[in-house]
């Protein structure tokens, strides 16, 4: 096998490797800027210098040529290399920062350089904390800068598009947002303006950057020259909380990371899943934050006159529940469950009213077709439609719906803003009693009798099974009234939730929804009936499922920690349309 | 302007395809095609960026992108007379600035606007390569004005004004003048 020497460690390698790729793929460094493993390699920023050579060998014998001391002779290449851009060949000699003072020094010039006009307003600046630049510049920089005169002064503030800001003072022009725009959501929006000293990436005049996909832009940009419009000093990013989720605002299912603060969420970014959406997600996915924070149901509420609604107690709620159920024959229920909500939370919905005798819940796929592209973006409107056929709940259409309605005394509808989509109307529900387990206000809570609270993917753990068939799960990013991240120990601590304290100005006890997780607000109103009904986890949940289904046998929440989701084996055509 | 209104004509057209037959891809035919737009409407604005970004089918933002790093293509209308002073290094060494300054002390204009009258523009440029008669200027993307002195600058003015451009000049460096009268 062809061999290669890095650091004076002989590696064996195959087939068309590049040198950074490979070196990092061994847990090693070279620091880089405009490299991207998804992307062309442009070798522009000039930072990921080695030096490097070749064991000469004898071109008769294939021996190599050895020198006096009976050590291997290197013929060095000329210049130092970009290792971004260098291919391994057999008897390659490497060497890295770690073992060439050269490349150190040539790695230490580059930054100097790209350092000349930067403004270095790391202070305020929302890059701070997770910036290439920063890291690097600590790492293998130079000390100081040896220039005095003035930097060169470019465009502030520029809002590239809807949802991206650019200062471009701050850009390397790495190009990593223009080919971003070429190769991977292909908008070829964006290119490098005033080449030469002054250059930045722009827009032409007449377009605005308003690409779906704008916003990986802001992550991959190794310099905060990119900016989420939104998300602008917000936050720093070492006092926020990183918890892995999936986005549930389509059906592809991107795994993604919550960033909160305060129990609220503040952002959302893409986490890699080579199997679902490499490095990307679509803008709307990071707008869901708005749902997990703003106009969330939280406490109780029934209906009294007209539209209005007053908060109420759990108890109270348990008990309005339960004598409604009590009042009616099983026959008489409607069970809705949701494509919008997880597996888990579906099952143990069907499940207790089964117990109850009430027949198998109806749900109806949120498809808009034409919506989606072939890219990220999906006519599934919602995360786990798959999930609900996996469990097989009854899928209908509007019209089946109104009709089963229309038969219907109690209709209980999970998750899902049925109005507002307008598969029902609130005059559907007028003359029916109709309870909602739902997390935001909508038109459909507003049309309900009763509204139960229930955590949103934000806080719980559950289980999404995506457009393509594959299973992935939420951790708890926020807490709820009831829970405690210090005592959960699924939930991730920041630094100010490790530190702070409830005397600290910074630390807030806000922001907690008044929700509890379906099956555990079940499990009140089992208590209530006498059902024979507990769970205590979602992952109980999850596990009576991968015993009774099939295709999840084998199935659970480790194996898609472990293996970041588990494709099932689910058909493909049935997975796309009802 | 507004956009509707601009168009290549047939023949603008025709000589655009030729132009496209040269290379391997339509992108590569950007520079060649600017030329076209820039000698139709005296001007590349974003507008007519757009035309031939349209044309050529290659993104709008690439043809911007291309058209901001060449000063030699107009980015808005220019007067009749553009002065491309040349600031970089070897001019600038050797009295670019002076030139530069004098010529805008002149015209009662800075770098990158326009007189009044339309007359002139002045635009200061990265090197023209002609560093060994330095300090130098270019006239409207044509000939060029060398070894340049306040005089000369003074001269050249009073000459564009009267309509008279300068002639093309064949130039040899300083240190070859003595090889050059030997021979001739
Ligand atoms: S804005 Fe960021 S990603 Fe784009 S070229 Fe500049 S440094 Fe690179
Ligand atoms: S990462 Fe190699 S040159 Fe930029
Ligand atoms: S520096 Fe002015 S022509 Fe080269």
């Amino acid at each position: 096998m062809p061999e290669v020497f890095i650091d004076n460690e002989r590696y064996e390698f195959e087939g068309d490797q590049m040198a950074l790729q490979f070196i990092l793929d061994l847990g090693m460094e070279v620091p880089f800027f405009c490299y991207h493993p998804s992307m062309s390699i442009p070798a522009n920023c000039r930072q990921c210098m080695v030096k490097a050579g070749q064991y000469i060998k004898d071109q008769e014998t294939g021996e190599y040529e050895l020198d006096d001391d009976g050590n291997r002779k290197i013929r060095w290449f000329p210049k130092m290399q970009t290792s971004c851009a260098l291919k391994l060949s057999d008897g390659m000699v490497i060497q890295t920062q770690e073992t060439s003072e050269e490349a150190e020094r040539a790695q230490k010039d580059t930054l100097e350089f790209l350092l000349i006009n930067h403004p270095l307003d790391c202070p305020i600046c929302d890059q701070a904390g997770e910036c290439p630049l920063q890291i690097q510049t600590y790492k293998y920089g130079p000390e100081g800068s040896r220039f005095e005169v003035k930097k060169v002064h470019k465009p502030k503030r520029v809002q590239l598009g809807p949802r991206v800001t650019l200062d471009a003072e701050r850009c390397i022009n790495c190009t990593r947002c223009v080919r971003f725009a070429d190769e991977i959501s292909g908008s070829k929006q964006l290119t490098i303006v005033s080449r030469g000293d002054k250059n930045y990436p722009m827009t032409a005049p007449s377009e605005t950057f308003d690409d779906p996909y704008s916003l990986n832009t802001v992550d991959i940009c190794p310099v905060g020259a990119l900016t989420s419009t939104d998300f602008r000093f917000k936050a720093r990013v070492w006092e926020m909380n990183q918890t892995p989720s999936i986005d549930i605002t389509n059906g592809k299912g991107c795994n993604i990371d919550l960033w909160t603060r305060d129990n609220e969420v503040l952002r959302i970014t893409p986490r890699h899943n080579s199997e679902v959406n490499d490095y990307w997600m679509p803008d709307e996915g990071r707008k869901a934050f708005e749902q997990f924070n703003n106009n969330r149901v939280s406490r109780p509420s029934v209906k009294l006159d007209g539209d209005n609604h007053s908060n109420t107690s759990w108890n109270n709620a348990i008990e309005t529940f339960a004598e409604a159920l009590e009042a009616h024959a099983p026959q008489e229920l409607l069970l809705i469950g949701s494509p919008h909500a997880s597996v888990e939370e579906n099952y143990a919905f069907n499940k207790f009213f089964n117990l109850l005798g009430a027949s198998t819940a109806k749900f109806i796929p949120h498809l808009i077709s034409g919506y989606g592209d072939d890219f990220l973006i999906t006519d599934d409107q919602a995360p786990n439609t798959n999930g609900c056929r996996l469990i097989s709940l009854e899928e209908t259409d509007s019209a089946g719906i109104k009709t089963a309605v229309a038969e219907a005394e109690v209709v209980i509808i999970l998750a899902d803003d049925l109005v507002g989509r307008e598969a029902l109307s609130a005059d559907d529900l007028s003359a029916k009693y109709t309870v909602s387990l739902a997390t935001n206000k909508t038109l459909t809570t507003r049309a309900s009798d009763l509204v139960i609270p229930i955590t949103c993917v934000a806080e719980h753990a559950a289980s999404y099974v995506n457009v393509d068939g594959r299973i992935q799960r939420s951790f708890p990013a926020k807490e709820t009234k009831y829970t405690n991240r210090r005592l959960n120990l699924e939930m991730s601590e920041g630094r100010l939730d490790r530190y702070g304290t409830n005397f600290d100005n910074w630390v807030k006890e806000e922001h907690k929804i008044d929700c509890l997780p379906a099956w555990e607000f079940l499990n009140h109103l089992a208590d209530r009936l006498g059902l024979e009904f507990q769970y205590d986890h979602s992952r109980t949940i999850f596990a009576e499922l991968s015993d009774q289904i099939e295709s999840l046998r084998g199935v659970t929440y480790e194996r898609m920690d472990d293996e970041q989701g588990v494709q099932l084996p689910i058909e493909q055509n049935e997975v796309t349309q009802a | 302007m507004a956009e509707q209104e601009l168009a290549f004509t047939q023949e603008e057209l025709d000589e655009i395809e030729r132009i496209k037959a040269k290379f391997p891809t339509d992108k590569a035919a950007t520079l060649r095609v600017l030329w076209v737009a820039q000698n139709k409407y005296g001007h590349v604005k974003p507008e007519v960026q757009n035309l031939v970004a349209d044309t050529l089918e290659v993104p709008r933002s690439h043809v911007h992108g291309v058209a901001s790093f060449y000063t030699q293509y107009y980015k808005e209308e220019m007067g009749k007379f553009v002065l491309d002073v040349c600031t970089c290094l070897s001019c600038q060494l050797c009295g670019g600035y002076e030139i530069l300054h004098h010529l805008e002390d002149e015209l009662g204009i800075k770098a990158g606007e326009t007189t009044d009258d339309g007359l002139f523009s002045i635009q200061e440029v990265e090197c023209l390569g002609a560093c060994g008669y330095a300090p130098m200027l270019q006239v409207t993307n044509g000939v060029y004005a060398n070894n340049l002195t306040k005089e000369k600058v003074d001269k050249l003015i009073e000459n564009l004004r009267n309509g008279n451009l300068p002639e093309f000049e064949s130039m040899v460096m300083r240190q070859n003048e003595k090889r050059k009268k030997a021979v001739s």
